[in-house]
């Protein structure tokens, strides 16, 4: 068996766990849990898609979705007690756009949760269509990006806000494979009042 | 907020090898309002249940313990059409990989959901797909009773609403195209599509209707462009292969057909294609590898099929291990009770035990296969049938046999010199050469007795044996074509006749069908347009 047919089987077998634990939090209406063990487990999801993007075996499966769809689920996981609200606006949503919906999912939900760790009152997405494709944006009301993240984005030796960095560099890779005619997509990072994080997918 | 919910009354069912995660899948669900939910720890139960009842949605893990998986347990399903379109199909997966090779269109899974997930994020996702099957609901009525050309005008209203189920739409209105033998309206529909932008399934959708309109050659290198392009798109060198097969080009076949094995290896129908295409070349190391890798991952699971188990027999027959064969045989026995008494099983097994020297059972097992018509079986269970009798040295039972499939396709060389090597190896070397000649020449006799009929004014006789000879050899062009001509002839001549009208159309059609190129076609048409002048008919669409 190869490293990476172990590592899947492992990883199989540990995200079982952590979804049973997931579970049991959830039935004992034990939120706080839930979401750790959800967090962990999406953070092993990552781990192995990058893996994948490394070594060239990560495939793009792009289709017809619709972007306010995608940005509605992003707002999961909200719980009454919250002190971050996180808001939506798809009012220049385009219907359709062409991408692969599981990775942009997986680039945009942690943006979402990083956008929520830092923020101090309130997250908020837009969906919008502009001159370089579709803009998916999360902005924080927090402290903003540190500069050696804004210098470096995804680039190999620089670590994000906190944690390893590596939802960010997924986050440039998935980007940049999405390619139509000519156009890439890509990942912006600015400070504007708070840290905006802007994916954008090409047309 | 469960008496608000849309999902009161909906049926559930939840395949997971993992007891745990059943339980708390299953509690999810029944916070989402749902009352009704069913599980399943393996392929057999799941199959049981979807059997018995039907099910709105099933939410099926990736990862089954056993030696099936989420995606060849959905293929079963879908090939047998055992669950309706309408069901929402979801694949619980562990990680994105299972995503990434993308099959034919209708065995994917409505959605894929990794886990683990939270009861709002299912919530989420149901929510969007049954929002998808309401406004489908009744294309998908349609598409499960094949009826094509009603679902086109349904597509169009879609189209033209431009929302976001828009694509959706789409595909289904280019296949809808296709499966209603509207060829050159498909090849147009997809050209425009793919000016919106290049998508891999308006590729295959093109190629599927270049293949259908009788270019073949135009398939084949929109094919070969596609999975340049997209080497994930697995559909692609499924037909692709179908293509290269059919066109006698067997070693093309093979070889797109193992580049799609290397990139999934646990599709069932492409090993069984790869046997196919194996077995046109007498390559029988071929069948043997193929159809070993089948039985193994289908034995002892429900989605064994009987005839797998005589495929492998046969090619171990032909490799000259008869003990193999028979042990073989037995176990499909054993295991299919009475649903493995099938001719083709008991033909196998006929020839196995005539080699292994016990000529009474080989007798017995042979009586067996030819128990029922041997006129209305399959191409395949024929030509086993015809093998058994050729080893036990019934010539002209055999010889009957292989005359049908050799006048039912005429223009197959690889079937013919198949047919050629059987009789060298099991009978009499200088018959096969004169049976394939005889065969032939029957089909030209008949032909030209007919014309000889029409020619002397005689246009009913003609008709009426044009007529039988195309009921016999509905695979044969040539006088399926000739058939309908004569049909309309004679109407014409002779005055309306309903039956013979209908059987001119339904032989019009055939052909149309078969090969929208043929040259007789036209021909056919303008007799058929003068018989609807000179009587007054309603035309028909």
């Amino acid at each position: 068996m190869s490293f990476s047919e172990i590592a899947a089987l492992t990883l199989h077998d540990v995200k079982n766990r952590l979804a049973q634990l997931a579970g049991r939090a959830e039935a004992a209406g034990d939120v706080e849990t839930m979401r750790d063990a959800i967090a962990a487990a999406d953070a092993l999801t990552r781990l192995l898609v990058y893996y994948r993007a490394e070594i060239g075996s990560l495939g793009l499966n792009i289709d017809a979705h619709a972007p306010a769809d995608l940005a509605a689920e992003l707002l999961d996981g909200q719980a009454a007690g919250d002190t971050c609200r996180v808001e939506l606006d798809c009012s220049r949503a385009p219907t359709l756009w062409f991408y692969d919906e599981a990775l942009v999912r997986m680039v945009l939900a942690n943006a979402v949760q990083n956008a929520r760790r830092h923020a101090r009152t309130h997250v908020r997405i837009e969906v919008a269509e502009g001159d370089d494709g579709l803009e998916f944006l999360v902005r924080d009301d927090g402290p903003g990006y540190p500069d050696t993240v804004l210098d470096h984005v995804g680039t190999a030796t620089r670590v994000s806000r906190n944690g390893t960095g590596l939802g960010l560099r997924l986050g440039r890779r998935v980007a940049e494979m999405h390619e139509n005619a000519g156009q890439r997509g890509q990942i912006r990072l600015a400070n504007e009042g708070g840290a905006v994080f802007r994916l954008i997918l090409p047309r | 907020m469960a008496i608000l919910s849309p999902y009161r009354g909906k049926r559930i069912l939840i395949i997971d090898d993992v007891a745990a995660m059943r339980t708390s899948i299953r509690s999810q669900v029944i916070s989402l309002g749902i009352d009704q939910a069913n599980v399943a720890a393996d392929v057999r139960r799941a199959l049981e249940l979807l059997q018995s009842s039907r099910f709105d949605i099933i939410l099926c893990d990736y990862y089954l313990g056993g030696s099936t998986d989420g995606q060849q347990f959905l293929e079963y399903l879908r090939t047998r059409k055992i669950i309706s379109r309408a069901a929402v199909f979801v694949m619980i997966t562990a990680e994105k990989r299972y995503a990434s090779v993308i099959t034919a269109a209708e065995c994917m899974p409505d959605d894929y959901l990794l886990k683990p997930f939270t009861a709002e994020t299912l919530r989420s996702r149901l929510d969007r797909l049954l929002e998808k099957k309401l406004r489908l609901a009744r294309i998908d009525q349609l598409h499960d009773q094949g009826r094509w050309s009603e679902i086109i005008p349904l597509c169009d209203q879609i189209i033209a609403a431009r929302d976001k189920f828009l694509v959706d739409a789409l595909r289904v209105k280019g296949n809808a195209l296709i499966m209603a033998g509207r060829f050159e309206q498909a090849i147009d529909f997809y050209r425009q599509a793919l000016q919106m932008r290049s998508m891999p399934w308006a590729k295959l959708g093109l190629a599927r209707a270049y293949q259908g309109s009788g270019d073949g050659e135009q398939a084949k290198r929109t094919l070969t462009d596609l999975v340049a392009e997209t080497p994930r798109f697995l559909a692609a060198y499924d037909v692709l292969g179908r293509l290269h097969r059919d066109a006698g080009e067997v070693d093309e076949a093979l070889n797109i057909l193992d580049r799609a094995c290397e990139l999934s290896p646990n599709a069932l129908a492409r090993h069984r294609a790869i046997a196919a295409c194996a077995e046109d070349v007498a390559d029988f190391g071929r069948v043997e590898q193929a159809m070993s890798t089948v039985l193994q991952k289908t034995r002892n699971t429900p989605l064994r099929d009987v005839d797998d188990y005589a495929r492998l027999g046969n090619a171990w027959t032909e490799l000259g291990d008869a003990g193999k064969a028979i042990a073989l045989i037995t176990e499909a026995r054993t295991s299919f009770k009475e649903a493995g008494e099938t001719p083709f099983l008991a033909a196998v097994e006929a020839v196995a035990q005539h080699q292994a020297g016990n000529v009474e059972l080989a007798q017995q097992a042979l009586a067996r296969a030819m128990q029922g018509s041997t006129q209305t079986m399959p191409e395949m269970v024929k030509l086993a049938v015809a093998k058994a009798c050729l080893v036990q040295g019934r010539n002209d039972e055999a010889e009957q046999m292989l005359k049908d499939v050799l006048q039912n396709n005429p223009e197959r060389p690889l079937l013919h010199a198949g047919i050629s090597r059987m009789m060298q190896a099991h009978g009499d070397a200088a018959r096969a050469e004169s049976l394939i000649r005889s065969s032939h020449a029957e089909v030209i006799k008949i032909n030209d007795d007919a014309v000889r009929k029409g020619q002397a004014g005689d246009f009913a006789t003609a008709s009426a044996m044009l007529r039988a000879a195309a009921e016999r050899l509905p695979g044969n062009l040539q006088i399926v074509a000739n058939a309908a001509y004569a049909l309309f002839l004679d109407v014409f001549m002779n005055g309306v006749d309903a039956g013979k009208l209908h059987d001119a159309s339904r032989f019009q059609q055939m052909l149309l069908a078969s090969d929208r190129r043929h040259p007789k076609l036209r021909e056919i048409a303008e007799i058929a347009a003068k018989v609807q002048q000179k009587f007054n008919l309603p035309v028909s669409s």
